[in-house]
Order: structure tokens, then sequence, then C-alpha cells
């Protein structure tokens, strides 16, 4: 009998079926570390520019950060193809949306369609750790942080990446509010100054470079207030 | 869940200016159920020196029976205390006896040389020793110390402030890490005293 | 999907990406003949980009005199690391590509960048489906005084920079760049730089050989170079005794 089979297959692993060659993945991680922060009148978001594969620097100068309206800015780490994917598919429905409603979209709504473009792909997901940042309708600093799915939160500041871990609990030490159970309703935005907010980012992104061999290179920090969105940029620990 | 993640902890020390700190948390779970909330990991090996041990909370007791026998006899044999290298040298050699069975502890050593120089050092579960002129950290919750200790330590800082930073610094980390937390006890050794206080935190 | 798009023809159609029934696969998933790295540098005048002409099948070296830079319309030229017969069919995609742009006949034709974006399309939508082109491809060109030189890989990661480099480049060439590259390399110096690289390369990777191509893009046009042998020494004292020094080496 066990001679009628074909020669690659044995009846002790006819469970398993024919041989497999070690498959490859359709994902990878690029690494890096993006983080903003919500102010009364402005957001900070920022990005590391380092992009890199295993242990390898693919290059130190790749921008994570994707203006996607005047007011709204998206920035992601992860897998490099799907956040570039992910931006030419908001990119294209914004574009549609100005068509159709005559203006851009506000903050809260690409928000929400982030996350649904996010689930659209439930089982097959965008390898994207997005924070999306921002002006409310109100003129206030929004901060979104999603999941790879799409679930997601309107936070005061957020943090995502390989060096999340480590930047959080700085975050939380100088920015957290009361809880939000605390009556009366409390405001979720950082009562810093925008330099003061800056700085901060600047510190924590230093801090992370020490420690996480995929966060360096360099930070690009971009401030959307009401005169605009101004750029600053910070060199990072090359190692 | 992984055996280092099974009972939560969180441990860090630093150096300051002729003194160090050295503190952790106070939760023992089993997974996620809290059984305790006044657990000890840091021992005094003698006053002027100190173990914490994070990771399987057996180990942690056991690993601390073993070294303290270990120490009583060289204070027998020697007439002396052991100094804080020579320690973490026997703690690095008792780990690696175990090389393929090892504990599942991360010990940080802190102490004072009898000059009175600080020493931190910690080692990995099978007694890889990592010296350090600035902090050490080990735990459930060390990559958020990590993160937290680099953004907040200053070298050379007096016995009060450096409270002050690993307090924040561990309360900080241990609010993002669900199986460590429950308060904070914070050792402070000088040469002349030992300060110790405990700390309030969320308690979750 | 109708065939309007040039890489969407007959037999191509998007295959589901599980399927249970066993039968002739449509998908591969590892590949058999391949070429190892490709390096890429801007200097003054352009782009330079460098590439031997080996492909191996496995461990074995089979074939010595395969071109693996591919000039593509009068501003371009891909280099490609592994599968060659992927390689191919990608030549076929940018030929059609090119084809049709030139077709229009509005004085307008595609430049690196536009070429780059659309290799890193189709790699993206074969990883999609689950059935990629197992290739790393490097691209440069000039165009309006403009270098470009960028990087797909086979899973639609792409990026640009002042060098490159694919496989065992990344590891060995990319920091000899990082140490030695600026600015206003001369040509001389450019060749100089990836010749360098080249040779260790040839030391250290055992898919490599010892017959290299070079092609220079500038604005007045592309030039591949002929395949020409490289200098070695083996002469090294680290060659005739490497574990000299080494610890706990004999």
């Amino acid at each position: 009998m066990a001679m009628m089979m074909p020669p690659r297959m044995n009846p002790s692993d006819s469970a398993s079926g024919p041989k497999q060659h070690q498959s490859w993945s359709p994902y990878d991680n690029n690494g890096g570390t993006c983080v903003a922060i919500a102010g009364s009148d402005y957001c900070v978001l920022a990005a590391d520019t380092r992009m890199s594969t295993g242990f390898s620097i693919l290059t130190r100068d790749y921008s994570k950060i994707f203006q996607i309206s005047d007011q709204c800015a998206l920035a992601s780490s992860g897998f490099q193809a799907d956040i570039r994917a992910l931006q030419k598919n908001l990119d294209a429905r914004h574009q549609t949306y100005q068509h159709q409603h005559n203006k851009q979209m506000s903050c809260p709504a690409m928000a929400q369609l982030l996350s649904n473009t996010l689930y659209y792909k439930r089982f097959f997901p965008y390898y994207a750790f997005n924070v999306l940042g921002g002006l409310d309708d109100q003129g206030k600093g929004c901060v979104y942080s999603y999941d790879a799915v799409g679930s997601y939160e309107r936070v005061g500041y957020a943090a995502q990446g390989s060096g999340m871990q480590l930047i959080i609990p700085v975050l939380d030490n100088q920015l957290k509010s009361a809880s939000p159970l605390v009556l009366p309703k409390r405001e979720s935005a950082t009562p810093l100054s925008e330099s003061e907010a800056v700085d901060l980012v600047k510190d924590t992104f230093a801090s992370a470079a020490e420690r996480d061999i995929y966060t360096g290179d360099g930070v690009e920090i971009i401030v959307i207030n009401a005169q605009g969105v101004q750029k600053h940029y910070m060199e990072l620990k090359k190692d | 869940m992984s055996i280092t993640s099974y009972n939560g902890s969180a441990l860090v020390a630093m150096l300051g200016k002729n003194c160090f700190a050295i503190a952790s948390d106070r939760r023992l779970g089993v997974n996620f159920q809290t059984i305790a909330t006044d657990y000890q990991r840091i021992f005094e090996i003698h006053e002027k020196l100190y173990i914490g041990l994070s990771g399987l909370g057996t180990d942690v007791q056991t690993l601390y029976q073993r070294l303290k026998f270990r120490h009583k006899l060289y204070q027998l044999r020697e007439e002396r205390n052991m100094r804080p290298e020579t320690f973490a040298s026997l703690v690095s050699a008792m780990l690696y006896e175990k090389r393929f069975g090892p504990y599942f502890c991360e010990p940080i050593i802190a102490g004072l040389s009898e000059d009175n120089v600080p020493f931190i050092c910690t080692t990995d579960l099978i007694g890889a020793k990592q010296y350090s002129s600035d902090f050490v950290v080990s735990g459930t919750a060390s990559e958020s110390l990590y993160g937290a200790c680099e953004s907040m330590y200053k070298p050379d800082l007096e016995p009060d402030d450096l409270f002050e930073v690993i307090a924040q610094a561990l309360i900080s980390s241990v609010d993002r890490d669900c199986i460590s937390g429950w308060g904070g006890i914070v050792h402070i050794v000088t040469p002349d005293q030992v300060i110790t206080k405990t700390l309030r935190g969320r308690m979750d | 999907m109708t065939g309007k798009q040039p890489y969407v023809g007959q037999g191509l159609e998007a295959p589901h990406a599980f399927t249970l029934m066993p039968g002739p696969t449509k998908h591969t998933q590892y590949p058999y003949v391949t070429g190892t790295s490709v390096l890429g540098i801007k200097y003054k005048d352009g782009v330079l980009i460098a590439a031997d002409t080996a492909a191996s099948y496995g461990s074995t070296v089979r074939y010595k005199s395969v071109e693996r830079l591919k000039a593509c319309g009068k501003h371009c030229l891909i280099g490609a690391s592994g599968e060659i017969s992927d390689f191919q069919q990608i030549l076929q995609y940018v030929d059609k590509l090119i084809l049709n742009d030139y077709m229009w006949d509005d004085g307008n034709n595609l430049s690196p960048k536009d070429i780059h974006n659309y290799l890193t399309r189709i790699m993206y939508n074969k990883r999609n489906n689950f059935d990629p082109l197992w290739n790393t491809l490097v691209l440069g060109g000039v165009k309006n005084g403009e270098k470009y030189l960028g990087v797909v890989t086979m899973i639609g990661v792409q990026y640009v920079d002042n060098h490159v480099a694919s496989g065992f480049g990344n590891h060995l060439a990319r920091p000899i760049f990082r140490d030695e590259w600026h600015e206003n390399l001369t040509l001389e110096e450019g060749i100089q730089l990836l010749e360098k690289a080249l040779t260790v390369l040839f030391y250290r990777d055992r898919s490599a050989i010892n017959k290299v191509q070079v092609a220079n893009i500038t604005e007045a046009g592309i030039n591949i170079s002929e395949p020409y042998a490289l200098k070695t020494n083996w002469d090294y004292n680290a060659f005739k005794n490497p574990t000299v020094g080494a610890e706990g080496s004999w």
C-alpha cells in the first residue's frame, strides 16, 4: 500500500500533507515610534525618521507623518507598505469628500473614516499602528489612538510603535489628567503650552532612542494650530 | 502566560551622590488575580547591601534564602561582610549553576562599598551581569521603567531628590502594567542611614 | 478589474488567497533562480547602479552571464535581485507602461519617481494576493536635473536614499557607503566606491561572482558597461590566517 503512494508522502505524515517549505510572510515591521499631544488650541504630532527591517537600517530619512487635510495629520508606524496604501486610501476618500461636500473633512470625521478603513481589512489587516492628530470642530486639539484593526479612542495624548512602552509612562507622568469618572467632567486636553509640549516630545524621543534600537536618526515634529502647520526637526542618535 | 510574568513584578535601582535607591512594587498575583498587596521583593543582605528579585515568586524566596545562607557562611569564614561586587559575582555563579533549568528571577544588586561608593548591577535569569553607572530595571514593567528612568534620571542626585525621581519613575511605569503595582516600597541607602518609604499609587 | 491596466491580462485573475483544494499551484512562494545584491549610489552628475552577472539555482552558481540591470525608458534603470523569471515579468510590465506612455505622444514622459510608484503598486498588489514577485528592485534615474534612487521590496516596502543596496549589500555595502559617500562624488570616485563594495561582496557573499556591470545614468542618457572583473587580493593576512586572535579558536 505504501509503495503505491507518491514518493514524497509517507503514511506517517499524511495528516500534515505534502512537505512544505518555510513560508514567506506578507508582513514586516519597519519599526519606529509615533507620539501626539493635544493642547487647548494646538496639536503636536511627532515620529522618528528611521526605517528598518530586521536588524538593518534601510534609510535614516523616512517620514512617517502624512498630512491628510489642513487640520488633520496621521502618524503611523509598522509595516511601511501597508501604511503607504492606507495613506493613499484615506487621501483618495478625502479628495472625493471634498468634491462632494465642497469642504475638507473635520478631524473627528477622519477619525471615524480611518477606523472603518482599518476594520474593512479585519481578516487581513493593515499592519499599521496609527495616531491621528489635529484640531476638532471647535478648534481644540484632538488626538485619536488606534490599534491595527480600527478600535480607537479620543485621548489627550498617545504613543504607538516600538518605543510606545518607553514613552507612555513619561507622558502619563507629565500629562495625565484626573479620571474621566470624576465630576465635574474635566478636559482631556493638556494645560501645557505649545512650546512646552514640543520640548516634552523632544525629550521623550531622545530617551526612547537610547533604549529602543528601532527608534533613532531623527524626529520630525509637526504642530497644527490656528495659524496652520509648522514643522520642526531634531537629530537623534544614529546607533 | 509566560512563567516570568506569572506573578508580576517591577524593580528599579538608581545611583545617587554617595547613595543609592532601590524600589519595587508590592503586588503578588496569580495570572490576573491579585493575591497579596504587601509582597516583599527587596531583601537586606547586610546593612549596606540589598538585593531585589523580580520574576517567579517561589524562586524569589528560594534564591533569597540561598543567598542569605551563603552570605552568613561568608561572614563566619571571613569575619566581615561581602563587598557588593563580590556578592554580584556570587549571584551570577549561583544562577549559572542552573543554566539548563534556571531560576526564573532577574535580580538587582545594590550596595555601598567600604569607602561608601555606591554600586548597582543586574543579571539576567542565567547570571549574565550588567553593571551600570546610572540605573537598572527588572520585572514585567521593565520596558516602561527603561523609558521612565531614561527620561527622569540625572546623575549625582541627593538622597531626597533621588527618592522623588525613583518614586515617580516606578509609579508611572507600574500604572501602565496590569500585573504590577498596588503601591511601592523604596529604600534609600546612604553611608549613615537607610530610609525606607512606602508609596501609595493606583491600587489596582 | 477589466483588462485596461497593463499588468492585468489573461490568466492573471485575482486568485483566492486561501484555497483548500489541492491541485497545481498558481502562487509561487519560493524562488528558484536568484540574483544576489544590487548596489546604487547618487553622485555629482547622476546615479550609478551596479550588480554582478550571476544567477544561482539554490547553492549552485548556475548562470554566469545574466544581465540584472536593464534600462527602462530614457530616464530610468532597474536592477533586480531575487528570482530572475519574476524580474523578466516585471520588465514586461514596465515595457508596456513605457510603450503606453510613448504612444500618448504628448511631449511628456514618465519620470523615475512615477515608475518607482508603479512598481511599488505592482509588488504590493501581488503580495496582497499571496503571490509575490520574489524580487528586490533598485531603481535609479535622472530627469530634469533631478537625481532619483529608490528601492522596492517583494512585499511592497519602498524608500529612496542617497545610497541603497539589496540583499547582502544591506549588511556589507551600506556601512561602506555610510562611511565614504558624499554629495559631490565624481564619476571615478563613484565607480571606485561601488567597486570597493562589490569586492567585499565577492569575498563574503557565496552567491556573488567576480564579473560585474556598472550602469551610469545621467541627464544625457543611460550607459551600462560591459561585464568586467574586479581586482581581488587574496594575500590579506586575515584571509591566510583567519582565526588568529579569535578567542577560543585554533
